[in-house]
């Protein structure tokens, strides 16, 4: 039924006020008098309205003078001219009982209490007037134990008053159904899986519960929610593509305790244990504190200056004698887009060659590349919030909760409500158990399996022929491939019965509005960019572009991924996307630099290690990346690096790749620097520095703009808003983009004049003009074409939660306690060909090398396909990866290892060597 | 050690499951009480059955184990007695029935509390708890044994009931 706008008022204490269609009464009073106006205790505002301490009751009437009910105000529903009494005699006596009776069962030792005067008990204790508790002492629970058993989380459920908010958050927040009420009435309490610790639970540490507990019965060990700070600091999280908004808590220059704001739109409230608990690498004793220079083989420290002279001495003399073709440079992703910017116009500007790139290559280049050809635009079309709208969700070659954990909890949530998951994946991710559709294929037949199932989308006549005929081109050939394909030799590829992946592709394009997402189990393939497209393909024929709740969304990985290339770390296209090798627009950049340029596209990081070793690329700089550990082929990589005459990294700790520098600079982590990062639906948010450097280090940005102005390029000082400026003037969606006009809450590109942000790409019309449809056929990876036969598994990898990347900050924290080995998931009809058992140390080997590692027996992977993570390079798994890669991009096949494997006997183990130590 | 279902056991249940198209989660009762019936009491590795079984955490079938008294989380004897000792039963003698049968069946109660109800005689063969009302409120006090049901049984002829289930 339409309200008639005229009758959305209600009265607070006879107040006629107006209120929005589906408030509860205590939603309406929150918003006329302010939150706390009625006290509450087991509401919370990222959890769903429970009713169940019963202290935000109100007397509701329908006539200011009629009868009276008393109602919990935050599960009641308001209607038009509903009288509220919200202070009325009997109300305050009916809530001072209830707080008098909780706290009948609570200790009162407040005075010692890690939340005192943050207590939400204590408010709403001194909020209802209690002086005194009546009852005399009787049976209580205020002698439970600790649990003090976890790294982060703890509990000490003496001080819990049973409002369940943890259960909810657990449930409604982050899906893990951690927590739970154990037994009834006077004897309920909370429990941790089958009544376990917080350690062997199967709690995640994301702290949600932490956040949501009204007392300390729940908290951390960093006291998150009572900390005595100088200073909060809003800013955004590093460790990967969703962008966490967090409040960082400060004193002086320590970093004390990290919440999630509750108004973030991006993970409203909400965050994973990385972004919430691991900061502790912050001050770690094994920081770089003072720049390195390596004379006659050794590590010397140095002044800046002398770094910075050095540093440029060498690379004049090399750009002198080899020319600027002979200077490349490696930007992060892990860096502010000002800092990439930066590093981009240092290369180009200060040595007039394209040979930049950024360590996107080996991870979304296919993406970036794929949905540029598909769309015009290499980024997410829609926004994260659209789960919100659709009906249905394909995810392939990705795994959400563990690498993009609040993302990866939001569709759990969907899904829990019941939207349909489809998920195309080698592995039983954690997310299988809640989809309807699994399609398990073989590791590299990606393209193979989404063709089949265009194909049948094609055949049950689902496609959205208006939008095909409007909006894209192309359409005949791609319909003509599909009808072309042979599916028994498809099927037989991919190994997925058809009927499910027909089953499937139906229940996409039935769909009124799909989202499909997908990670580096696309990309990372010699198909990768074909793989993108296809899915660019299946988009479009049913009509899911343009849209709330449909679209296209590469989950990215780094936390500003899409930003370094937006900001031109691309060997062919500079700031902006912009192709180099095109006449007007190397014009332009020249213009705009002042400088001369090179239109010559450069070489990508695969590239520069053949140049390297081909004796053309003589000197590179690489920033905040560990490529001797997370590039494929690790001899391959080192050799390239020894054949350097020059190398300069910038770092937060002496990496593996470091070791190889010439030039070792001291960099500043997120948690010490500021500018802005662009997370993966195209959100530009500010990264405010929440401490100054650590003595001795220097912000990345900082150190580029020092080395150019030593090195006479001209350039300002480092400032974020200054640097942003300059990156609006070429950068053409930004252009809008200003400090101030990014907000709290960032700004979506294309940001537009006045600072409009843009939710949903190609609403219209498509960047490119129409949408372009591409075939392909699958081809089999030349990896298994030149080493199945010889060795007849599949190895491939993937994330962990707890870890990010190499470790290199994680296993600088408490997380190393949580995960402390990456392990080989092997299927039970292997393992027992092959007489391993779990726990066994097994030897994997491809025509590369071999590592060894712990094996773990699972169906989570079929028969002949073997799986592990690689937080843990000690076990150097990418000695055994290839140089395969993307056809189109060079991104490398990480995901696609023809190895073998056996048990290694006891007495011929190698001893382990651990390359860090753990704090 | 996995969990032995048998077939039999094993298609009533998928057919149970049949019957709760909107939400597998509302099957957790009919299972729970299918699996108590065949195993006798809820072990955790039921627990983590079923929610397997469910496509659950095993938190959540736990959470309703725990909920309702019925569902036994420790073994019982090999005969069950469920004693009411709701009003009309207790002013009728339940206690003192109780008193009497743990006497005859050598059942120590002193360690029961509300989460360890059941008390389990020494050699095994006999189990107690108390129940809330049987639904005979007339006839009081009343018991049962697994599920034979009787009314109007005094204390003094505990044995003589006990004796009935001796093999």
């Amino acid at each position: 039924m339409v309200q008639d706008l005229s009758t959305l008022t209600a009265f607070i204490d006879g107040e006629p006020m107006r209120f929005n269609d589906g408030d509860t009464v205590l939603k309406f009073i929150d918003r006329h008098r302010g939150r706390g106006h009625v006290p509450t205790l087991c509401d919370a505002p990222q959890l769903e309205p429970y009713g169940a301490c019963r202290v935000c009751s109100v007397e509701v009437a329908m006539q200011e003078d009629g009868p009276r009910r008393v109602v919990a105000s935050c599960h009641t529903p308001l209607t038009a001219g509903m009288h509220v009494f919200t202070e009325s005699p009997k109300i305050r006596k009916l809530r001072r009982n209830i707080v008098e009776l909780v706290l009948t069962d609570h200790p009162l030792d407040c005075l010692t209490c890690e939340v005192s005067g943050n207590c939400e008990l204590q408010t709403v204790a001194a909020k209802v007037g209690i002086r005194q508790v009546r009852y005399p002492s009787g049976a209580n629970h205020l002698n439970r134990s600790k649990d003090r058993s976890h790294p982060y989380m703890t509990s000490e459920l003496s001080k819990c008053i049973n409002c369940s908010r943890c259960v909810r958050a657990c449930d409604e927040v982050q899906g893990q159904h951690v927590l739970s009420m154990h037994g009834r009435g006077f004897n309920a309490r909370i429990i941790k899986g089958l009544d376990q610790s917080f350690m062997d639970s199967t709690c995640v540490s994301c702290g949600a519960c932490s956040q949501a507990c009204p007392t300390s019965a729940i908290s951390d060990v960093f006291f998150s929610k009572s900390i005595e700070a100088t200073r909060k600091t809003r800013t955004v999280c590093t460790y990967c593509g969703v962008g966490c908004n967090l409040n960082v808590a400060t004193k002086g220059s320590e970093v004390l305790s990290i919440q999630a704001p509750t108004d973030s739109e991006v993970n409203h409230s909400h965050t994973c244990l990385k972004g919430r608990y691991a900061f502790k690498f912050v001050k770690h004793p094994d920081r770089l504190r003072k720049p390195l220079i390596r004379y006659n083989g050794h590590f010397t420290e140095a002044t800046w200056e002398e770094a910075y002279d050095y540093i440029a001495k060498n690379l004049q003399r090399i750009k002198e004698e080899h020319g600027g073709n002979a200077v490349g440079g490696i930007s992060s992703a892990r860096c502010t887009n000002e800092e990439n910017y930066l590093m981009q116009k240092f290369i180009r500007v200060g040595f007039g060659t394209n040979n930049i790139d950024a360590c996107a290559r080996v991870c979304h280049s296919p993406t970036a590349w794929g949905m540029q050809k598909a769309f015009g635009t290499g980024a997410a079309t829609n926004s994260i919030e659209d789960l919100e709208y659709t009906n249905c969700i394909l995810i392939t070659g990705a795994n959400p909760t563990e690498g993009h954990p609040v993302t990866g909890s939001k569709i759990k949530q969907r899904v829990m409500k019941g939207v349909p998951l489809i998920v195309i994946d080698p592995r039983e991710i954690e997310l299988v158990p809640y989809a309807k559709h699994h399609l398990q294929l073989r590791p590299g037949t990606n393209v193979a399996l989404l063709d089949m199932f265009a194909y049948y989308i094609l055949e049950a006549g689902l496609i959205d022929q208006d939008f095909i005929k409007k909006r894209c081109e192309n359409w005949e050939e791609f319909e003509q491939g599909l009808r072309n394909l042979n599916l028994d030799e498809s099927e037989r590829t991919h190994g997925v019965p058809r009927e499910k992946v027909r089953a499937a592709a139906i229940e996409y394009a039935s769909a009124k509005g799909a989202m499909a997402f997908h990670g580096l189990g696309v990309t990372e393939h010699s198909h990768g960019s074909k793989t993108v497209m296809t899915i660019a393909d299946i988009a479009m024929m049913t009509g899911n572009i343009g849209r709330p709740g449909v679209g296209v969304l590469p989950l990215r990985g780094q936390n500003n991924v899409q930003g370094a290339a937006d900001m031109g770390c691309q060997p062919h296209q500079g700031a902006g996307y912009l192709q180099v090798n095109d006449e007007a627009n190397h014009k332009l950049y020249e213009e705009f630099y002042g400088a001369h340029m090179s239109n010559e596209i450069g070489w990508k990081i695969p590239q520069m290690y053949d140049a390297a070793l081909a004796g053309k690329l003589k000197a590179l700089w690489i920033m905040g990346e560990d490529v001797v550990q997370t590039d494929p082929n690790t001899e391959h990589v080192k050799s390239a690096l020894n054949a350097l005459e020059f190398l300069v990294v910038q770092e937060l700790f002496m990496t593996p790749t470091a070791e190889f520098a010439d030039v070792v600079l001291p960099a500043a982590s997120f948690l010490e620097k500021s500018g802005t990062f662009t997370n993966g639906e195209r959100r530009v948010q500010r990264v405010n520095a929440v401490i100054p450097p650590i003595p001795g280090t220097k912000s990345d940005g900082q150190i580029v703009c020092d080395i150019m102005q030593r090195m006479g390029i001209p350039q300002a000082d480092y400032t974020p808003d200054g640097v942003l400026a300059e990156i609006a003037r070429i950068v053409p969606f930004f252009k809008g983009a200003t400090w101030e006009n990014l907000t709290d809450q960032g700004t979506q590109w294309p940001i537009k004049e006045g600072g409009i942000g843009t939710e949903i790409l190609h609403v219209d019309s498509f960047k490119r003009g129409l949408g372009k449809f591409h075939f392909f056929r699958f081809q089999e990876s030349k990896e298994i074409e030149k080493h199945h036969d010889e060795f007849p598994f599949i190895l491939t990898t993937g994330r962990i939660l707890e870890h990010y990347n190499c470790g290199t900050m994680t296993r600088r924290t408490g997380n190393a306690q949580i995960v402390t080995e990456d392990l080989l998931a092997i299927h039970p009809d292997d393992a027992a060909k092959k007489g391993i058992e779990s726990g066994d140390m097994v030897r994997i080997f491809s025509n590369r090398g071999e590592v060894n590692m712990k094996a773990k027996i699972s169906t989570e992977v079929k028969p002949g396909i073997l799986y592990t993570t690689f937080h843990f390079p000690e076990n150097l798994v990418n000695m055994v990866t290839s140089s395969e890669c993307d056809e189109d991009t060079m991104c490398p096949e990480y995901k696609v290892v023809a190895v073998d494997v056996e048990k290694v006997p006891a007495s011929s183990m190698p001893k382990k060597q651990r390359m860090m130590e753990i704090a | 050690m996995a969990l032995a279902i048998p077939a039999e056991l094993e298609s009533k249940i998928d057919e149970v499951i049949t019957h709760y198209p909107v939400s597998k989660r509302s099957a957790v009762l009919p299972l729970l009480h299918l699996m108590q019936h065949q195993f006798r009491f809820i072990s955790d590795e039921i627990v983590n059955w079923v929610a397997a079984k469910l496509s659950l955490e095993p938190i959540q079938v736990l959470e309703v184990v725990t909920f309702y008294p019925g569902f036994r989380q420790t073994a019982p004897g090999k005969y069950h007695i469920r004693v009411c000792r709701t009003l009309s039963c207790a002013m009728a003698g339940s206690y003192e029935l109780m008193d009497s049968l743990c006497q005859a069946a050598k059942i120590d109660r002193s360690h029961v509390d509300h989460h360890h109800p059941i008390a389990v005689s020494e050699d095994g063969k006999y189990s107690i708890e108390f129940a809330e009302c049987l639904a005979s409120c007339g006839f009081g006090p009343v018991c049962m044994v697994e599920d034979d049901f009787f009314e109007k049984v005094e204390p003094a002829k505990a044995g003589e009931l006990l004796a009935r289930y001796s093999a």
